[in-house]
């Protein structure tokens, strides 16, 4: 049958279609210009001497040596920078330490030359005394009586009027941060219960590993405004945590952000070589230009949060959950980034992600002499996941029950409430468990590797599955969770979509774009985005929590609604219609109900400017979710709609070596709907491949503070052979609020894998292992039975 | 930096001779060993670098008289791309499609690889058990001297070798095996591929009525250099390859070993891996 003219004129909706993204040409041909490819007239290049010490008083800095160096414009301590004030979450971390080190990423000087090489030579000539102080690497130890205080005096800074303030008051316990959330009765719970188990785990070190290492070019005009060229995804924030650094005005600060080499959340915070690269460039008064390498980025960049995690579970006779029990032990390294901060992710899992009427949490983050961490993909949920799943996998077995049915059961709905405030709008859970396991042959697979534990053949395979509960509607954490758009369209129906949303990689350009032509029934190559200057954009939280497409698009989206609607409101009386009888398709305006043409939408455009009205059309929209920020209990609507994912894992485990492949991943995700239908398989798969680099072979080995493989030939990134065959399914559930009915997406597919393949490694071998990573080494120790399962510190009560 | 302070690059052997003859020098082959270690301070540069990149007749792989004689400068990538060297030398094929990366593989060359000499370097392993030897030449333009050394004499230390600094290696000799020689090699890694080896093992021999003749054993990352095991060829040479046999050839080769602990893997999880690969290996070969 031929379609009709409406459906015609529908059939260029972009809405689900493969767009591929707008940056990609550019990328892929090297044309793209990072921040690393950019120079400024006059600019000196700075480098950064580190502590070669863990923990240290620093008795004296030598710098008359390196001052003299042929080339060198400036060679800053603490002392030449008695202003600088301090940064990061809890404001306990100067950028240049003045008397004491507590890492060995601690930055003591730095230099500013006209090469990189008369920088390194700098370098080379300070000479620094140190006094060791005892280390503290573990942080149980750091929590047991006597261990060293890592913050134990008050941080004094000069304030506006000169004299000094506390900043950071004296931390007598190294507990840097903690958090207590509770619903229900656990002990309740306990009595309800006929299977219980506790077990702990331990969550290791990564890193993000961005291939564009971490860098900055800091330049003041002469009126002492500061421009940055910057890698951040939070310019607005960063904005003004830099005029708070610096004293000045935020409106004097501008960041500009080059096309980012990967984000992933560690440029979330402010790290010491940013305001060091000002401060050069203050003293200087030159344009300074300070670029890592790739040992700096290993060992200076944030890591995921470590975390000591213990959990008790149980369950009463019929399957449904009882209660859940959490502590945890957080290594907040030195000093306090976002990975302190992640239990406001872990807990909403641990009560959330099931039904579970009875649910205590406490983490406490501790301050170590190892290195700090900060915010990556998933946000403390790949932790918490890894020991929830671990345990419903051990309940359902204990109680004979199959272990789908049981994770069926104790499920989600739409349009519940947690206990934690969380309400479910849309959710397909239960869809994404359903899917996952029909689509993977998940039950009879199971069932069958069971018979070949014992058959004598040293290699074993294994099925395991995992769920998860991620923010897919932002995260109200800051006073406002909104994003603006700017709309214009010039004479010939070109669109430029001005964004507070940055593009980080992740193909927010791309499906902004599509969303405004979707609304405005234009192609996708009439949009020009810009989204990289402070000075253009209007204001944007930021790239976080899997947020931009959610937010950003429903921006866009109010902003060219509110343009579409000016061109019909014009359109209609000449057509004699009204607006609502007709709409944009195709580069036309049309009858809404037909698709018949009326007028092209570029001849409209100039016909209204160049009329006696003479007007434009440009547009503003704010999009603010309507989500709550958490109460003082960390109860709230946090986010306007939450994603949803069941993964499956399928291994081959050969017990010979202890070596884990990964065979294939059956993903099912609740993604409300698919946008740009490439750009969600982008993400899908980049994120299974980083969950499984945490899962079997990334491992940023910190001992006694130092970190020993700060290169990519030991720190182990998943190479192509042996990324898996995929099975990705996506259960659009339609949400109300999101844009065209998405949901938020990239963090939600790197969060299960780890906890899918333990259950994997299990149904394979017979051995649950509770530390990752599970490389071959740590694995075939398990299966001897010769490896130190995590246990909780005695002292840590 | 070091104080480099000539940079010779000739285009033939004489002249590359010549300058190893008149003082310390530093040669660069396919620099993807040299560059990262010198970048880390692990090597200091002499105060010549001799880049040889350009004496073409150090290049290519030949097949003469009963060998495959492969020019030192010859890349991974050519010797794995090489029927001669798939053909002739299987075991060896197999650990140049293991080596690295696509990238590394055309710029590292054999030579670079030997004289690396890392008890995990990758083509030493099944270089030992082709019995392969190496030729070293020195002079210049008033004659070449060359001396042929067996491998396992050439090896002898981490990053430590028989060649003297007036000395420069010009070619890798193997002796084609007989027929019915059988090999085989396991490189275990993280990674299948751009990985260091854990251990690397490679056994070969000619199969005869269940009996592995002339059998050679070579094992990597588990001693100061890329070694043969001749206690558990011998074992080997003894009788039938049964289950017994095995077992102790499993135990002679342990006793030859002396793995060390590093960010890689712990001295004991080495000697499980040679214990159970090698075990898996030799069943594979002999499969009674």
């Amino acid at each position: 049958m031929a379609p009709t003219p409406r459906e015609e004129a529908f059939a260029d909706s972009l809405i689900g279609r493969r767009v591929p993204k707008l940056d990609a040409p550019d990328k892929a041909s090297g044309r793209t210009r990072y921040l690393h490819d950019i120079n400024v007239p006059g600019q000196l290049h700075a480098k950064i001497l580190r502590a070669t010490e863990v923990h240290a008083r620093i008795v004296s800095i030598d710098v008359e040596a390196a001052r003299r160096v042929p080339g060198v414009h400036a060679v800053i301590t603490a002392a030449d920078v008695p202003w600088q004030r301090p940064i990061g979450i809890t404001k306990d971390h100067m950028p240049l330490k003045a008397d004491i080190v507590r890492s060995r990423r601690d930055e003591i000087a730095a230099v500013a030359a006209d090469t990189v090489q008369a920088a390194q030579e700098a370098l080379r000539l300070i000479r620094v005394a140190y006094e060791p102080l005892p280390i503290v690497t573990n942080s149980a130890q750091a929590l047991g009586p006597g261990a060293p205080l890592l913050h134990g005096e008050d941080l004094r800074v000069p304030g506006r009027n000169g004299a000094l303030e506390v900043v950071h008051k004296a931390c007598s316990d190294n507990v840097s941060m903690a958090y207590e959330y509770g619903h229900g009765d656990v002990s309740q719970g306990e009595r309800e219960s006929v299977v219980v188990v506790e077990d702990v785990f331990w969550l290791h070190y990564v890193t993000h590993c961005c291939m564009g290492v971490s860098g900055v070019i800091a330049e003041f005009d002469a009126s002492g405004s500061l421009l940055l060229y910057s890698n951040t995804q939070v310019p607005f924030l960063h904005k003004r945590e830099f005029a708070e650094l610096l004293g000045i005005d935020p409106g004097r600060i501008r960041i500009i952000q080059p096309p980012i080499g990967g984000g992933f959340g560690s440029k979330l915070d402010i790290y010491p070589f940013e305001p060091i690269a000002i401060f050069l460039a203050k003293i200087t008064r030159r344009p300074v230009k300070l670029l890592f390498t790739r040992e700096e980025e290993f060992i200076a960049s944030p890591t995921r949060q470590p975390v000591l995690l213990k959990l008790r579970s149980g369950c009463d006779r019929e399957g449904r959950l009882t209660f859940r029990a959490v502590d945890t032990i957080h290594d907040n390294g030195a000093y306090t980034s976002w990975g302190a901060t992640t239990p406001f992710v872990m807990m909403q899992t641990i009560s959330s992600l099931y039904r579970v009427p009875h649910c205590h949490y406490r983490t406490r983050a501790v301050y170590t002499n190892n290195p700090y961490a900060g915010s990556f993909r998933g946000y403390g949920n790949l932790q918490a996941t890894f020991a929830v799943e671990a345990h419903m996998d051990k309940l359902a077995d204990a109680l004979g029950m199959d272990a789908l049915e049981f994770r069926l059961l104790n499920a989600q709905d739409p349009g519940e409430s947690t206990p934690q405030g969380m309400h479910f709008r849309s959710c397909g859970f239960k869809e994404c468990l359903g899917t996952a396991a029909e689509r993977s042959d998940y039950a009879a697979k199971r069932r069958r590797n069971l018979e070949h534990w014992n058959d004598g053949n040293p290699v074993k395979r294994g099925i395991g599955m995992a769920s998860m509960l991620h923010v897919g509607g932002g995260a109200k954490m800051y006073p406002s969770d909104g994003c603006g758009t700017i709309i214009k369209l010039d004479d010939f129906a070109k669109v430029t979509l001005i964004t507070g949303a940055s593009e980080i990689g992740q193909g927010s350009e791309t499906v902004l774009a599509l969303l405004v032509c979707e609304e405005l029934g234009l192609p996708i190559d009439s949009v020009t985005v810009v989204n990289n200057d402070t000075a253009i954009t209007p204001w944007d939280v930021g790239v976080h929590a899997s947020r931009t497409t959610f937010i950003g698009g429903n921006s866009a989206i109010g902003a060219a609604r509110k343009a579409k609607r000016k061109i019909l409101e014009i359109a209609a009386p000449k057509a004699g219609r009204t607006p609502d009888d007709l709409d944009l398709r195709g580069g036309h305006i049309v009858l809404r109900a037909t698709g018949e043409r009326i007028q092209e939408i570029g001849k409209f455009l100039r016909s209204l400017h160049f009329s006696e009205k003479a007007e434009l059309v440009m547009t503003t929209y704010y999009y603010e979710p309507p989500s709550v920020h958490l109460d003082r209990n960390y109860k709230g609507n946090v986010s306007a709609a939450y994603a949803w994912a069941t993964q499956v894992a399928e291994v081959e485990v050969d017990t010979d070596t202890g070596i884990v492949r990964l065979l294939k991943i059956t993903a099912a995700h609740d993604v409300g709907r698919v946008l740009n239908r490439l750009g969600i398989e982008g993400q899908i798969e980049g994120g299974i491949v980083m969950g499984q680099g945490y899962a079997l072979s990334e491992d940023l080995l910190v001992e006694d503070g130092v970190i020993r493989n700060p290169n990519f030939r030991d720190y182990k990134l998943v190479t192509a052979p042996e990324i898996p065959e995929m099975d990705v399914s996506f259960i659009e559930t339609m949400d109300g609020e999101g844009p065209q009915g998405a949901k938020g997406v990239g963090e939600a597919p790197a969060i299960c894998i780890a906890a899918a393949v333990a259950n994997a490694i299990y149904n394979a071998t017979g051995t649950r292992i509770y530390a990752l990573p599970f490389t071959p080494e740590k694995v075939y120790r398990a299966l001897r039975g010769s490896n130190m399962p995590p246990k909780w510190p005695a002292d840590a009560a | 930096m070091a104080e480099l302070r000539n940079y010779a690059a000739p285009r033939s052997l004489a002249e590359a001779l010549q300058v190893l003859a008149s003082g310390p020098a530093t040669v660069l082959a396919g620099g993807t060993d040299l560059m990262p270690q010198s970048r880390s301070a692990r090597v200091r540069f002499a105060s010549t670098l001799l880049n040889i990149q350009g004496v073409a007749e150090l290049r290519g792989v030949r097949r003469r008289d009963g060998a495959v004689e492969i020019g030192a400068l010859t890349t991974i990538a050519t010797l794995r791309d090489d029927p001669a060297v798939r053909n002739g030398a299987p075991v060896l094929w197999q650990a140049c499609d293991h080596f690295a990366s696509d990238q590394i593989r055309n710029a590292a060359t054999i030579g670079g690889n030997i004289c690396n000499a890392s008890p995990a370097g990758d083509t030493l392993v099944p270089l030992l058990v082709l019995d392969a030897s190496v030729v070293l030449a020195s002079g210049g333009a008033a004659g070449i001297l060359e001396r042929r050394l067996p491998l396992s004499e050439f090896l002898t230390g981490p990053g430590r070798t028989a060649r003297r600094p007036d000395e420069l290696l010009v070619e890798v000799h193997i002796p084609v095996p007989a027929s019915g020689w059988v090999d085989r090699y396991v490189k275990f890694g993280t990674r299948p591929a751009l990985d260091i080896s854990t251990i690397a093992l490679a056994v070969g021999g000619t199969l005869l009525d269940g009996r592995l003749e002339n059998a050679r054993l070579a094992l990597g990352a588990v001693a100061p250099t890329a070694i043969r095991a001749h206690d558990a060829e011998r074992v080997l040479a003894e009788g039938p390859l049964d289950r017994a046999r095995i077992d102790r050839v499993v135990d002679a080769a342990d006793a030859t070993i002396h793995p060390i602990s590093d960010v890689r893997a712990s001295d004991w999880y080495r000697r499980e891996l040679v214990h159970n690969l090698l075990r898996r290996m030799l069943t594979d070969v002999c499969p009674n």
